[in-house]
């Protein structure tokens, strides 16, 4: 569903991504972990398009998407949710969900009709806003709801676009421990034909979301397996302990 | 995203009982003022549009207008055209117009983008200004009113006039509601307040900004038609970029994305102008300190302020009065 081939990205001197080449088959949960400045979220932004790799390629469904724009990688089929809260904080969490929801059934341009009032559109809003446990929220504005009521939004503003792919960085990060709880049981709630590539730091969520885990170092990938391996994998460790020396 | 609010809908029923009274009971001067604020009244719902609710702060909206006026100036005056047909067109070159500069002014941001309408309204402005075909900087003359006589009304009389200058901005404010309230403006409330996520969602945003730009020209085009009309006589002074500023003024002393807001500052705006005006002819030193007086009380606007002062208030007592009239639940239990 998902594909890099040998996707490289410098900033100067600095090489972010080197030559990550990752497949995910369809309805595959696969987590990406590594320290900071590992180069999580840069492959992220190489993924949906808002940046472009200095070598490589990302094919979507097959098709190969490197020179298509975000809006257009978007539209055919990858999504993402931010590590920081991207909203439209002066609007509604309905009307945040509408927006997204929009975008996809083709009524965000369209200037006889109000998209808000579609009953497709209705649907996807009910739907999303029940899969991510919004629905006592869809009246109020982003800016009256707390921080992890917002996290949930992030994602669902994702998903409203009933997405093929689904690139999430760092959901849960800034959440308490309860509202973690409450994340794995959102992610593990998902379609499970949706397929979902997840940066996240909270170990515990990670083993219990994911088929497979990925783990970058320095812009490279250095572990790619099943959890089970991942746990008991001595690199792994060293790399969070901060012993791991580039090999 | 826009909503009328109780004290919205009352504000612009005031607004259209001061501008009927005004037109039945007004002598010339009070009409050419009321046609003055009305034409103004157009330019700045079209500036609104795309300033107060899709952040873009165009100065050339001055030049669109302007544009609607020599577009409608040659169509009728110069190619003969029936004035319906002269303002049809007039009003579609000018949407056109508005689209270009959208479309091209849409990937900057901020004063780029102040700058990038303001080169494009100088550009129209530089072109009139020594185009022959136009009268230079003569202006041109020898303009048309529509002709309703079939239906009984004549457009020469400046009572008339009025009236259906005030029929067409009540047409222009139903326009402008029904496009902040269809998916386009949804996506345009989307893109004011975060265009990155609106892109990552899929959204192509130009295209919005460009769309909403050439409706926006529409209404500014109609606003330039009926300036035409008007004195019957139009210049280059039109298109110049105070005509910009002056809407700009206008909508950010009347209240940036209230719709209702610049309304009541082109009203207020003109009447100053006039009434300073007899006192002196520095008028717009008085105008500038009143503005200044304005942006520096964070207040939005004139009609910001009374909307943040006493709307919740207005809200909160008509809720009230809601709840007190809904008949209770009547207990039957024996």
């Amino acid at each position: 569903m998902l594909e890099t081939r040998s996707l490289t990205k410098s900033f100067g001197a600095v090489h972010v991504t080197r030559a990550v080449s990752l497949k995910l088959e369809r309805g595959e949960r696969r987590v990406i972990l590594g320290p900071n400045g590992a180069g999580k979220t840069t492959l992220f932004n190489l993924l949906v398009g808002e940046l472009t790799p200095d070598s490589g390629s990302v094919h979507l469904a097959g098709e190969d998407v490197t020179a298509l724009t975000v809006p257009r990688r978007a539209r055919r089929g990858l999504s993402r949710s931010y590590q920081k809260n991207t909203l439209f904080d002066g609007l509604t969490v309905e009307e945040n969900l509408a927006l997204a929801a929009a975008v996809n059934t083709g009524h965000a341009t369209r200037l006889w009709s109000d998209s808000l009032s579609r009953p497709e559109i209705r649907e996807t809003l009910a739907e999303v806003a029940h899969q991510v446990n919004l629905m006592p929220y869809l009246h109020a504005r982003v800016s009256e709801i707390s921080y992890g009521v917002r996290r949930q939004l992030e994602v669902g503003v994702a998903l409203a676009t009933r997405p093929l792919v689904l690139l999430m960085d760092e959901p849960t990060s800034g959440v308490g421990p309860e509202m973690s709880k409450g994340f794995h049981e959102l992610l593990n709630n998902l379609p499970r034909d949706l397929t979902l590539l997840i940066i996240e730091h909270d170990m515990d969520l990670a083993f219990d979301v994911a088929d497979t885990i990925t783990v970058l170092n320095y812009g490279e990938v250095v572990f790619d397996g099943l959890p089970d391996a991942a746990r008991g994998s001595k690199l792994l460790k060293d790399i969070y302990l901060g012993s791991w020396e580039d090999a | 995203m826009f909503r009328h609010t109780p004290l919205r809908y009352a504000v612009l029923a005031i607004l259209a009982i001061a501008a009927l009274m005004q037109a039945f009971t007004a002598g010339y001067f009070g009409l050419e003022i009321l046609i003055e604020i009305l034409i103004l009244c157009l330019l700045v719902l079209a500036l609104d549009l795309v300033a107060g609710f899709g952040g873009m702060v165009s100065l050339c909206h001055g030049a669109l207008m302007g544009v609607g006026a020599y577009a409608f100036v040659a169509l009728n005056a110069l190619a003969g055209l029936d004035p319906w047909l002269a303002a049809l067109g007039a009003v579609a070159i000018t949407a056109a117009v508005a689209w270009v500069i959208g479309a091209v002014c849409a990937r900057s941001h901020g004063i780029y983008f102040i700058m990038a309408t303001l080169a494009f309204g100088q550009m129209g402005y530089s072109y009139v200004f020594s185009a022959p075909l136009f009268g230079g900087d003569d202006g041109i003359g020898g303009i048309d009113r529509f002709d309703l006589t079939a239906l009984g009304i004549d457009l020469s009389d400046s009572r008339t006039f009025a009236l259906f200058c005030l029929a067409v901005l009540a047409a222009a404010y139903l326009f402008t509601v029904a496009i902040l309230r269809s998916g386009l403006g949804r996506s345009l409330a989307g893109v004011m307040h975060n265009e990155k996520r609106m892109k990552a969602l899929g959204l192509i945003t130009w295209r919005v900004k460009a769309d909403v730009f050439g409706l926006s020209g529409v209404i500014a085009g109609v606003a330039g038609v009926l300036a035409a009309q008007h004195i019957q006589f139009i210049s280059p002074g039109l298109m110049n970029w105070t005509v910009s500023g002056e809407a700009l003024v206008v909508v950010i002393l009347g209240g940036l994305g209230t719709l209702v807001g610049p309304l009541v500052g082109a009203a207020a705006f003109v009447v100053m102008k006039h009434q300073l005006g007899e006192i002196t002819t520095y008028w717009h030193l008085i105008v500038g300190v009143i503005l200044i007086a304005v942006v520096m009380s964070r207040a939005n606007g004139i009609f910001g302020w009374v909307e943040a002062r006493w709307g919740a208030r207005i809200e909160r007592r008509l809720s009230d009065a809601t709840r007190a009239s809904t008949p209770k639940e009547v207990s039957t239990d024996a």
